[in-house]
């Protein structure tokens, strides 16, 4: 029983733990943020990729 | 930070110069509850999308990819401001819209010669444009139908305004003309930019709306067919669609892409599988009457980007061949009547009733939720939601099996947008004033696509009617996939003039009226 109620305990933390992670980065909208950093960087790469440019 | 409509200053979100917006809204517990599960719904689509190599091979290659960063934010500027069953039919929508498009880039990847190189899988692929009705395809049950246009274009500019612009000035680089529709000249600067997916048995394009669109296709199909030698057939409608003596051509024409499309692809026709479809078609059609009843009273329910964004992917892209359309249209319709019985709106002040017509700004499709939250004007439908209403024919008997290629005929000669923009002015003008009064709306806003020579052509007999009927009419200006010509800004201001000048009134936000969101996605 006791076994069984500290998995439960445990579990109960970790899924705490990653709704107030998640939840933060959704309300504060950091996936975004993160992304909007990377969307240069992306196109900087696009520019380097050599294409068969034609009509 | 308020469960009720209308309590938050939603342009209070916008940060200048940022591509992205602050934070997410708090709508109450229960609802942000909901948002958050959706939101983590999304991520969890996009995260099994970039579990495959593959695509995030795709993600490197193809400029356009970049965009797919933005899907949680394209989902947020379409909720914004909405609560209850709103928010529901919203998320039903756009959740659903966001799984198709990623099982279209998965797959268009797995076939394609430069990513995934799978060749038998390639050799069940039939292509079509981004702006064709599939109804062709629907006794096609084992071939893969798709479009490289929708994700390389039409989405990415709903996920991030700029996207279409690097094509548009590739294409005009070579020398094509810079004031025909930037949607068929940023779809030819893909091609020309070698940024397209290459697969596929064969290619179907249509003359879909315009001279525009054909010079688009020419530029496509020159390398599809010269280069990559994937055949292209070239499915021409009938462009004066409401007259009689046109239908048995267009039945033959469609009687001929299906050979087409058996003799390059090896697969019969299956009219079991055609009548499943049709059986969908109706059904859907069957749902979207019922909202626009619904729209027709006090309490309008399925309206605004709601129904714009969802009709056009649900009647010309998926045409009855995606079952999980039938159980979204379920959904929605359950939503709708639960919030009409209660008599619910969607935003705390319903001002004006209008009816939109003519091509929308594909940049700012949200602008839609933003004429109700800011002047609290309801878009309760628009003219590329007003298809066809025709029940099609859905039982399999001998008479039946040669009315359908009637019906598919119909279907694509009624594809949206090219139902109004051709056939005469009956279906474009005349029709406008019968959906004002079918609706009871008190308000016509007319977006003026300005590279559109087909709707540009009728400005002075929309003022003629609308001064007629009494009926205010503003018209507002864009490009439609060119938000370097009339920026989002831009587009807004044509509407606070009206409104404060005209109207004499007020904003319900007044936050929203002037948005620093030019640099935004």
């Amino acid at each position: 029983m006791y076994v069984f109620l500290h998995i439960l305990k445990v579990i109960v933390i970790i899924v705490l733990i990653l709704f107030v992670v998640t939840f933060g980065v959704y309300i504060f909208n950091l996936d975004m943020k993160l992304t909007a950093a990377i969307y240069p960087w992306l196109q900087k790469h696009y520019d380097k990729i050599d294409r068969d440019q034609h009509l | 930070m308020a469960k009720e409509i209308g309590a938050d200053r939603l342009g209070d979100f916008y940060k200048e110069g940022s591509l992205v917006r602050k934070r997410r809204e708090w709508r109450g517990l229960v609802d942000t509850m909901y948002d958050y599960s959706k939101w983590l719904g999304i991520m969890l689509t996009l995260g099994k999308f970039v579990a495959k190599p593959r695509n995030v091979k795709a993600m490197f290659r193809y400029r356009w990819m970049s965009n797919y960063l933005a899907v949680p934010m394209m989902v947020d500027r379409h909720t914004q401001g909405l609560r209850g069953e709103y928010l529901r039919i919203c998320h039903t929508e756009q959740d659903l819209v966001i799984k198709d498009v990623a099982n279209l880039l998965d797959s268009l990847f797995r076939g394609d010669r430069r990513i995934g190189n799978d060749k038998k899988f390639s050799d069940k692929v039939v292509l079509v444009d981004e702006n064709e009705m599939t109804a062709v395809m629907m006794g096609f049950p084992d071939l893969k139908v798709l479009s490289r246009e929708t994700p390389s274009t039409y989405v990415s500019v709903l996920l991030n305004q700029y996207a279409a612009c690097h094509y548009i000035d590739v294409a005009q680089e070579y020398g094509l003309a810079g004031d025909v529709c930037p949607m068929p000249e940023a779809e030819a600067g893909v091609s020309i930019d070698d940024d397209a997916p290459i697969l596929g048995a064969c290619a179907i394009q249509c003359n879909t709306t315009c001279d525009g669109s054909l010079l688009g296709n020419g530029v496509i199909s020159q390398r599809l067919e010269h280069e990559d030698n994937i055949p292209v057939f070239q499915l021409a409608a009938p462009l004066r669609h409401r007259e009689d003596d046109v239908q048995e051509y267009a039945a033959q024409e469609i009687r001929n892409a299906i050979a087409f499309v058996e003799k390059h692809t090896g697969h019969k026709w299956n009219w079991e599988a055609y009548f499943e479809c049709a059986k969908r078609v109706n059904y859907a059609t069957k749902c979207r009457q019922e909202w626009l009843e619904m729209n027709r009273t006090p309490y309008p329910q399925v309206f605004g980007s709601n129904l714009a964004l969802y009709t056009e992917t649900n009647y010309m892209a998926i045409c009855g061949r995606v079952p999980a359309f039938e159980k979204a249209d379920k959904t929605i319709t359950k939503l709708a009547r639960a919030a009409y019985a209660k008599k619910k709106m969607a935003a705390k002040e319903y001002r004006h009733r209008a009816i939109v017509w003519g091509v929308q700004s594909h940049y700012y499709m949200d602008f839609l939720v933003w004429l109700l939250n800011c002047w609290g004007i309801v878009p309760l439908t628009d003219m590329l939601s007003m298809v066809s209403t025709k029940e099609i024919a859905e039982v399999d008997t001998p008479e039946n099996r040669e009315q359908a290629y009637y019906d598919m005929a119909w279907l694509t000669e009624n594809m949206i947008m090219r139902n109004r923009t051709h056939g005469g002015y009956k279906v474009l003008l005349d029709e406008l004033w019968e959906f004002v009064e079918m609706f009871n709306a008190d308000m016509v806003i007319l977006w003026e696509h300005m590279s559109c020579k087909a709707l540009d052509g009728m400005h002075g007999l929309f003022e003629e009617k609308a001064r007629e009927k009494g009926i205010p009419l503003v018209w507002v200006s864009h490009d439609l996939f060119d938000p370097r010509i009339i920026s989002r800004q831009g587009v807004r201001d044509q509407i606070n003039s009206f409104m404060r000048t005209v109207m004499q009134e007020e904003p319900i936000d007044p936050s929203l009226e002037v948005l620093p969101d030019e640099k935004s996605w």
